[in-house]
Formats: structure tokens, sequence, C-alpha cells
């Protein structure tokens, strides 16, 4: 293993910044599927109605 | 004056978000400015251009001005700024004083490389990409959420929403003035107000990595700007018969159906860049070195790796883009566009993630560099896009001509086991500056 990247001990606010990561990208995946469906089922989409 | 760094960092976030909620504020009421002053088409696309012509230029200026000056100062004055000037043309009845206005609004956007300088001056090494990503990726959700809110929540009373975003922006001005801090340490603060003179900007602009940091930049910010104004055009022209197949046979459904695909590709591109900025810390604690040729003994040579993974997958998602055109699968090409989303976000927040490592006596200016000439690719796509005989074509001609060579120059410029920034056309002056 490389010398340099020996793992550094994670501050408490890591575990906070990867949980909100986390919620950030569970939006992009809920926003897309839903507007995809809107769109694909000819219902309107995203960012207005059909 | 007791503070923390993720203060620093939410500081920096919420400033960031503001400024791009008003950068793109303009274009939320395009359609209520256009018919106020009767505009032609010809006249809406300067207006639209217009959001990013102070960028190259403005975020050069602002990464040299955060270095020497610091980022609270430096941002609560763009944030200041942009925010009286937001608040005049509330009250502007003129169309082209209105439109010389919203150009310096939009200045707003070049503070970006100012908070990317602040959130470098207070977090460590080993976990500079989550919190740049974190940083970038939310205050970059501003554009989408400008999109989405603005026009429900004022209607077509753009001047009313204009008002409101200025004066807002002038609290969020004080706020980072008050509790605002530059550095985690003075000597750290103090030492990147010394390098910030002409050589250290020269040395910057000069050096090896930097340009291909910049190309990097190019090929994903740069090109997430570019398709955000280059998709729904594509999609309405590209698959309009696939699009009639699905209902949307008005004009304005056209829009929306073409609208939303634009939107899910910007969506993502934004929203993935923190895990982006994770992935790097990841691969930096996991010691990942995978790709031939990039350096695998440099204390941030993962990074470089993550890096040069983001940018091969965005070269195989525009050909992907091209291929599922060309089959004329709407389909395919939607599955293609979310994925090539996720790329770009990939390639950004591994952009940043690398930026303030390879230049820490001088984060304000690389960024400016890197994060302001990058976004003329916003400019230069969209020309060859269009330019193309084929509308399918245009995503393989520039994956070709353009980001073969931009990687190639990547794995060249990060092949140095040591001290890569010390390589550029003028030698290493400078770096003692």
């Amino acid at each position: 293993m490389n010398p340099v990247s020996l793992p550094a001990p994670q501050e408490p606010w890591y575990k906070y910044g990867v949980t909100i990561l986390v919620l950030e990208m569970a939006i992009a995946i809920a926003v897309s599927a839903y507007s995809l469906y809107m769109t694909f089922n000819g219902l309107g989409g995203f960012p207005g109605k059909h | 004056m007791h503070t923390h760094k993720t203060e620093q960092l939410l500081i920096a976030t919420v400033g960031f978000f503001w400024c791009f909620l008003m950068w793109f504020s303009t274009a939320a009421f395009s359609p209520s400015i256009a018919s106020t002053y009767h505009l032609t088409i010809k006249d809406l696309g300067l207006l639209a251009s217009s959001a990013i012509w102070m960028a190259p230029v403005g975020r050069v200026v602002a990464g040299w001005a955060s270095d020497r000056f610091g980022a609270p100062r430096t941002f609560a004055a763009i944030l200041a700024g942009c925010g009286l000037v937001s608040i005049a043309s509330a009250y502007t009845t003129d169309y082209h004083l209105l439109f010389a206005e919203r150009v310096i609004v939009a200045i707003a956007g070049v503070s970006f490389v100012v908070g990317i300088q602040h959130v470098a001056q207070w977090f460590d090494s080993q976990e500079i990409g989550t919190a740049e990503g974190l940083y970038a990726g939310t205050g970059n959700v501003g554009a989408g959420v400008g999109a989405l809110f603005l026009p429900r929540i004022f209607g077509t009373d753009y001047h009313s929403a204009f008002l409101w975003l200025g004066v807002i922006a002038l609290f969020v001005a004080l706020w980072y003035l008050w509790r605002g801090s530059a550095a985690k340490t003075t000597e750290r603060s103090a030492l990147a107000r010394r390098s910030s003179d002409l050589r250290g900007t020269v040395f910057v602009w000069t050096r090896y990595i930097a340009i291909a940091l910049m190309f990097a930049y190019a090929m994903s910010f740069g090109l997430e700007i570019a398709m955000n104004a280059w998709l729904p055009g594509y999609f309405t022209r590209g698959f309009h018969d696939e699009l009639l197949g699905l209902g949307f046979s008005s004009v304005a459904g056209l829009q929306i159906a073409a609208g939303t695909f634009a939107a899910v590709e910007s969506f993502n591109a934004s929203l993935f860049r923190p895990f982006s900025g994770f992935i790097s810390d990841l691969f930096q604690r996991k010691g990942w070195t995978p790709l031939p040729f990039i350096a695998k003994e440099l204390p941030y040579a993962p990074r470089l790796h993550w890096l040069g993974i983001a940018l091969i997958l965005i070269t195989l998602a525009m050909a992907g883009l091209t291929v599922a055109g060309l089959y004329g699968s709407l389909h395919w090409s939607v599955a293609v566009l979310v994925a090539f989303g996720v790329f770009l976000s990939f390639g950004t927040g591994g952009t940043f993630a690398l930026v303030p490592l390879l230049f820490p006596e001088r984060p304000g200016i690389a960024a400016g560099f890197i994060g302001g000439v990058s976004t003329a690719g916003g400019i230069i796509y969209p020309l060859v896009f269009g330019d193309s005989q084929n509308i399918h074509m245009g995503y393989l001609y520039v994956a070709i001509y353009m980001f073969v060579p931009f990687v190639a120059f990547y794995f060249w410029a990060a092949r140095y086991e040591r001290h890569p920034e010390e390589h550029g056309l003028f030698g290493a002056v400078g770096q003692q500056a």
C-alpha cells in the first residue's frame, strides 16, 4: 500500500456530511424517476404540467 | 472569534446557493420579461446567454481577490453588490437598463471560486473532497431551485422576485462578514495573501497540471452549462416524432418534455457532486491507483486517478448519446443522459477535490483560473453541436476532436511522480513567491 495514503482518522462532522450527500443523491434519484415516469407516460414532467 | 470549520462551510454554501439563485433568476422570468417588453427570439437568446458573459474573467478576478483580501470580504462584496443592483432592477422600466443590470447581477456566479478558496482554507487534505463537494453541489442546486420555485412563488411578478432576492442577499452578506473567517490559521491566510501577486498568477496559469485541470473542468462543468442550454432544443428537434408519440403535441408540451430531460441531467450533475468528492476521499483513503501512466506515489495520486476515470466516463457517455440518437431511441438516449449527468458530477467533484491540494499556497488564483476559463466551454460546445449536419453527431465530434486530446493531455500532465506543479511553460518560477 502506498505509504502516503494511510487512512486518516475522520472527524465527527464527516459522518453528517456523508449523510447529507446521501440525502442529496436520494433526492436526485427520486426527482429523476418521478419526472421521467411522468414524461414517458405523457402525463407532463419537470418543471411543469403537460 | 470562536468558530468551527462546519460553520464556515455552512456560510460559504448558503452564500453560494443564494448567488446561484440570483445568477439564474433572470432565466426563470424570461417569458414574463419577454412578454412585458415584446422581445424577439433573438433578444431572448441574448438575454439567456448574458448569464455567463462575466464568468470567465470574473472568476479569475474573484479567485485572486479571495487570496488577496480573504473570502469573507470578497464574498460579502459580491453578495452586496449584486444584491443592490438586483434591488435597482426591480424598479427599472427601461429594457436596455434592465438588461445591463441583470448582466451585473449575473456576476454573482463568480462567487463559486471564492467559496472554493474559503473551504480549502479550512479543511484538511483527507476530507477536502467531501467538503468541497458539499459546498459546490448544494450551492449549484440554487439554479434548479430558482427554475422550479421562483415562478411558482412570484408568478409573473419578476419585480418583486428581484427585490426580495436582492434584500436577502444583503442579509447574507452581513452574515458572511460577521461570522466568516478567512482561514483556519492566520499563517494560512497570510501565505495566500503573500502569494497573490502577478508572479504567482503567471505561475499557476502556466502549469501543465493546472491547464489539464482546466480542461477537465471544461469537460465537466463547462459541458454541464452547455448542455443546460442545448438539450431542450436537441430533444425537441432530434426526437420530435417520439415526443409526439408520447402525447406531447403542443409547443408547450414539447417544451415541458424536452425541458424535463435537460433538468434531469442538470439535477443529477449537481446533486451527485458531493458524492464524487466523497469517492475522491475514498480513493485517497484506500490508496487506489488503477490507471496506467498517471502518478502513483504523489500524496494525492489516488485523487488524480479518480478524476482520470471520470473524464473517460464523460467521453464514453458523449459517444453513447450519439449512438442512442442515431438509433432513434428516446428511451436509451434518456438513460444515457441520466448516467451522463452523474459522470459530469464525477468530473466537477473530482477536479475541485484536487485543486486546493495542488496549489495550497494559491487556492483562489488556481480556482479562478480552472473554474473561470473552463466556462468558455459553455459557449463553444453548443456551437459545435449546432454546426453538425446530423444533430446527433455533435456529441461524438466533441468527444473525438476535443475530449480525447484533453484526456491525453491530462494523463501526460499527471504522470510526474514528484511535484507536478513544478512542470510548466516557464520552469518553476514563482514557486517560492
